[in-house]
């Protein structure tokens, strides 16, 4: 069998706030195997970015269980997770949430810095990834000083500096015009071919088209799936 | 990783000004105060711990015990250390001082007063290990006239205070050679400048001493073989006194006691008469640690409210490290880390504030405070803890509050994330409003208590009165006394002068006087003063009844007596004049008047009965009233007049009501220093305030814009912004008012006159708290009501 690297069961999550109880994920099962791109789309409000949340670890159920790479998150502390997360995951968010105070180079290597990876290794490491992503030039920049493509192409850089095993992408373009959109979606399918697991929500249908798998989300509940035949193709040929 | 966070720490530093100004100046002059008031506790708590046998030297005091009267001695009966010495073996060796006063030196041509010098005996530098400079401290005061000088006095006359050693000085009819030249000791209840051999008196008087269980003139010293002993040795003092000194002092009615007071507790636990030196007062100390922890915690408050109200800002990137794998260990570590970094940073400006202030602290505090403190191994310790602990204590809620912050949350962006809980925030600018209020108050009513001291009715007039101090032991000046006063009247901006024994404002002497009670002779201990013919007429004090002492009438001299009012009322006499005073062996003395009562002490106390004695022969000081249109001319013939007759006396002088207020001294200086730290924390506190005002302007930017795109005035938005800080001031007042009416009440029990406290106080001190809340936080509120809203708006 396959290697899962994401198994849901019944996944549910509640929001109370004051008087108004909102259901925000109503019992989602997902499995995601290793090397998958998985796209989840869906209008908005129907707990995309929630399911997603949950998914990074950044965000407990209400209900339900969920393994990560085997482990049982459910029953994990706080600093088990984040230990997990540091280890295994990439985040990419659609307001890039770059740190304003840092450079560039200084962002990227954040994860590294958690990790505890050496300084020549960082240093190695963080020069490649910067070179992958286009924006060496740009190393000492701070983040207000680029472009929407660009910051977003430091946070791909930040993302995948510590070669994650899962990178989480929420809505990745959606701040972006199409020219760039379009090579944050080339860089991310190659990270893909690469070996790394993708999960990425959007709303645009042709990213979508990059993904082996489309996942159809509606008021927190799992609608349709459908295994995206031209990826396919494209890989069998 | 902690080069990380030093850069995130610093480039917010740096694009905070604001922030990180507010912060390091209100920590860095929190710091400052509180280690300038370290310095002086640890300066007060130091006091003869220099001297390396400090745990087993004690001093002797005694009471003098009449009926229930208790008078409380430093000094005591000069045959008392040779006593001590020969009956208990645990004493290694026993010492006197006896106190000289003010003596004029001379070398030569030149003479200079100097104070505080000291009969010793010839074991004192044993005892008190001074740094000697030069000399043997066994040899130094063994022969006769020798004495030993403090660098301080060797430098007035020799540029190198050296070269002063076996040069020969002369006191009165004394000379003196200089056997040792000993490092002064500021922290030290006795500060002689000048030690004279007890052996140069003559071999009468030395004689007397071993025997002379009546008089109490010498400071006593005991030095025992093991600390451990004191306990012992107390215990059988009482007998002591049973056999050796009451049969000495066959039937008088006055009990003596003895007791043993460690060396290291008389500057702050003392509380005998004749002290040589002003003593301090443990009080002030815990007032003075209060202050200090007072401004330090109101700064730590401002970086506390300021943190956790700027933690929005930095919410993102709280998230961002979460998601990245930071836990929250980690977090609260980097947070920590960076309150810990900015209070090790201020705490680097308070040093030198510290340094800048010294000099002025010193002298606002009567110390002598060196620079080089921080060069010890235990304050450079402890500032460093006091940095860690101010930072852990101010950071740990901050760092608590960001650290809790939920990715999920904050990354979305659009929601605000709780910063923290807003009533805690409220709470701790009360606090910081309260604290700073019932200081403010309580300067204000130390100020009106000085005040209302100082304008008091003393009885007499203490203005336009020179008073010169007679040199003791000189007779010939003594006998032209009454020749000095008559030339002294010739000028005409002289209209009286008059010899006393003592002015007011000193302690008096205490006497068992026999008096008359129900046709009886019964003992009765009251003040006593004694002075001169004209005293009454030129300090003003009126007569009662009867009259003053008359030079016409021979028997004044001997038999003649004036009571106060107060003495009168506590003997019982309805009609005072005529009843009969005096000492056991006299049965002649007559009440002559009664005079209305005087403040003759302090109005720290009630006025006590009071007996006045006429002693033209005995005086201590001249004293001259002046007109007030001709002080100079009158001090001019002052000085020629002296010069002429007591050529060999520099004449030493000063003003009545200045040497009166000088009792005020400890409370005025602590007014002053009180002053300036309540001064302070409202600063800080406003500063913290500032601080608040800007981000809550900052936050709710977008609302104004709105309000004003509906029609709100500028005003308007002022207020609504101001109010809420008002409220919070308000309630401060209303929380300060009673604790600080309560703390004052407690302290102004030290008067027997106190100044009422009004309400006014408490309704002006909140008035300038408030208007200073409104002025700092409108400045800022209007700042942001004036922006244009479009601007506003388009900030999302
Ligand atoms: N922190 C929260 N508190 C309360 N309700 C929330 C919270 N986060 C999300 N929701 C609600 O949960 C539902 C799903 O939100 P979300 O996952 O952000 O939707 P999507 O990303 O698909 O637009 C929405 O109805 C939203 O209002
Ligand atoms: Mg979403």
């Amino acid at each position: 069998m396959e290697e899962l690297v994401i198994d849901t069961k019944n996944l549910q999550k509640r929001y109370v706030t004051d008087t108004v109880e909102t259901t925000a994920l109503a019992g989602v099962d997902l499995k995601i195997a290793k090397g998958e791109f998985v796209a989840i789309m869906g209008p908005s409000g129907c707990g995309k970015s929630t399911l997603l949340n949950i998914l990074g670890m950044l965000d407990s159920p209400s209900d339900g269980t969920f393994k990560f790479l085997g482990h049982d998150i459910s029953r994990a502390t706080e600093r088990q997770r984040a230990k997990l997360r540091k280890e295994n995951l990439g985040f990419v968010f659609q307001s890039f949430n770059l740190i304003d105070e840092l450079t560039v180079e200084e962002n990227i290597a954040l994860p590294l810095a958690y990790l505890g990876v050496s300084k020549a290794d960082t240093t190695k490491r963080v020069q490649e990834a910067m070179e992958r992503m286009g924006i060496a030039h740009r190393r000492s920049h701070f983040p207000q000083q680029l472009s929407g493509g660009q910051q977003q192409r430091v946070a791909i850089a930040r993302a995948t500096v510590s070669n994650p095993a899962l990178i989480l992408a929420d809505e990745p373009t959606g701040n972006l015009d199409s020219v760039h959109g379009r090579e944050v979606m080339t860089l991310l399918s190659e990270l893909n071919d690469a070996g790394t697991t993708v999960v990425m929500v959007t709303h645009s249908p042709s990213d979508a088209e990059y993904a082996h798998r489309i996942v159809n989300l509606f008021d927190g509940q799992i609608v349709t799936e459908n295994v995206n035949v031209k990826r396919h193709a494209a890989e069998l040929l | 990783m902690l080069k990380n966070y030093l850069l995130i720490f610093w480039r917010n530093m740096t694009r905070n000004k604001v922030y990180a100004a507010i912060n390091i100046t209100g920590l860095a002059i929190g710091i400052a105060s509180c280690i300038l008031i370290y310095l002086y506790v640890q300066h007060e708590l130091s006091y003869d711990k220099y001297f390396t046998k400090h745990d087993r030297i004690y001093r002797v005091v005694n009471n003098l015990i009449v009926e229930d009267e208790v008078e409380k001695a430093s000094v005591t009966h000069a045959a008392l250390a040779p006593g001590l010495a020969a009956d208990f073996p645990e004493i290694e060796t026993a010492l006197r001082m006896i106190n000289r006063n003010k003596q004029v030196l001379r070398l030569d041509e030149k003479a200079i007063t100097i104070e505080h010098a000291f009969w010793a005996d010839s074991n004192y530098f044993e005892v008190f290990d001074y740094k000697l400079l030069e000399g043997d401290p066994k040899a130094v005061l063994q022969e006769p006239n020798t004495m030993a000088l403090s660098k301080d006095v060797a430098a007035k006359f020799f540029d190198d205070p050296m070269k002063a050693m076996y040069s020969t000085f002369r006191i009165g009819s004394q000379s003196y050679k200089v056997t040792g030249i000993f490092e002064p000791v500021d922290a030290a209840h006795m500060k002689p400048n000048v030690l004279t051999s007890m052996s140069t008196l003559p071999a009468e008087v030395r004689q007397n001493f071993k025997s002379n269980w009546f008089g109490t003139n010498s400071y006593t010293y005991v030095l025992l073989s093991d600390s451990k002993a004191a306990a012992g040795l107390q215990a059988k003092l009482p007998d002591f006194v049973k056999k050796r000194i009451s049969p000495a002092r066959g039937n008088t009615t006055e009990r003596v006691e003895l007791h043993l007071q460690a060396l290291t507790d008389i500057h702050l636990n003392t509380d005998y008469l004749w002290e040589a030196f002003p003593v301090g007062k443990k009080s002030y100390i815990y007032i003075f640690s209060f202050v200090g922890i007072f401004i330090l915690l109101i700064a730590s408050i401002n970086y506390m409210n300021l943190a956790t109200a700027r933690s929005v800002k930095r919410a993102k990137e709280v998230g961002l490290r979460k998601v990245v794998g930071a836990d929250r260990s980690q977090l609260i570590l980097q947070f920590l880390s960076e309150s810990i970094l900015l209070t090790v940073f201020s705490v680097f400006v308070a040093l030198l504030l510290v340094e800048l202030m010294l000099p002025t602290f010193n002298s606002l505090s009567d110390k002598n405070i060196a620079s080089n403190y921080f060069l010890e191994p235990i304050f450079a310790a402890s500032i460093l803890g006091i940095a860690l602990l101010i930072g852990l204590i101010s950071g740990s809620y901050p760092a608590l509050v960001l650290s809790h912050f939920k990715p999920a949350d904050v990354l979305k962006g659009s929601t605000t994330p709780n910063s923290g809980s807003a009533v805690l925030r409220k709470g701790l600018v009360v606090l910081q409003f309260t604290i700073s209020l019932v200081l403010i108050i309580g300067t204000i009513i130390v100020y009106s208590q000085m005040h209302y001291l100082k304008s008091q009715d003393l009885g007499f007039t203490k203005e336009q009165v020179l008073v010169v101090d007679i040199p003791s032991g000189d007779t010939t000046i003594v006998n032209q006394m009454p020749v000095i006063k008559e030339q002294l009247l010739k000028n005409p901006k002289i209209t009286e002068a008059t010899t006393t024994v003592m002015i007011p404002g000193e302690t008096t002497g205490v006497i068992i006087f026999d008096v008359e009670r129900n046709g009886t002779m019964a003992e009765k201990t009251m003040n006593t003063i004694f002075v001169d013919y004209e005293f009454l007429d030129l300090m003003d004090i009126n007569l009662k009844a009867g009259r003053n002492f008359s030079k016409e009438i021979a028997t004044d001299q001997e038999n003649g007596f004036i009571l106060n009012e107060a003495a009168a009322n506590v003997l019982g006499w309805a009609d005072p004049i005529g009843k009969r005073i005096g000492f056991s062996d006299t049965t002649a003395g007559r009440v002559v008047g009664v005079v209305k009562d005087f403040n003759y002490t302090s109005l720290h106390s009630p006025i006590e009965p009071l007996v006045i004695m006429l002693a033209p022969q005995n005086n201590g000081y001249l004293m001259a009233r002046v007109s007030p249109n001709g002080i100079t001319e009158a001090m001019d013939h002052m000085q020629e007049t002296w010069s002429k007759f007591a050529p060999s006396h520099p004449m030493d002088y000063f003003f009545l009501d200045e040497s009166f207020n000088k009792q005020y001294r400890a409370e005025e200086k602590m007014l002053t220093i009180f002053g300036y730290f309540s001064l302070l924390t409202i600063i800080i506190a406003c500063m913290g305030l500032f601080g608040l005002a800007s981000f809550t302007a900052e936050q709710r930017t977008r609302e104004i814009g709105i309000r004003k795109v509906l029609g709100s005035s500028v005003s308007g938005i002022v207020m609504l912004l101001t109010k809420d800080f008002a409220l919070l001031v308000m309630v401060a007042i209303v929380l300060a008012s009673p604790i600080a009416w309560y703390g004052m009440q407690q302290w102004l029990q030290d008067f027997a006159y106190r100044t009422p406290i009004s309400a006014w106080v408490f309704v002006a001190s909140g008035l300038v708290a408030l208007c200073l809340a409104i002025v700092t936080v409108s400045f800022k509120a209007a700042r942001a009501a004036m922006t244009d809203p479009v601007k506003a708006l388009r900030t999302e």
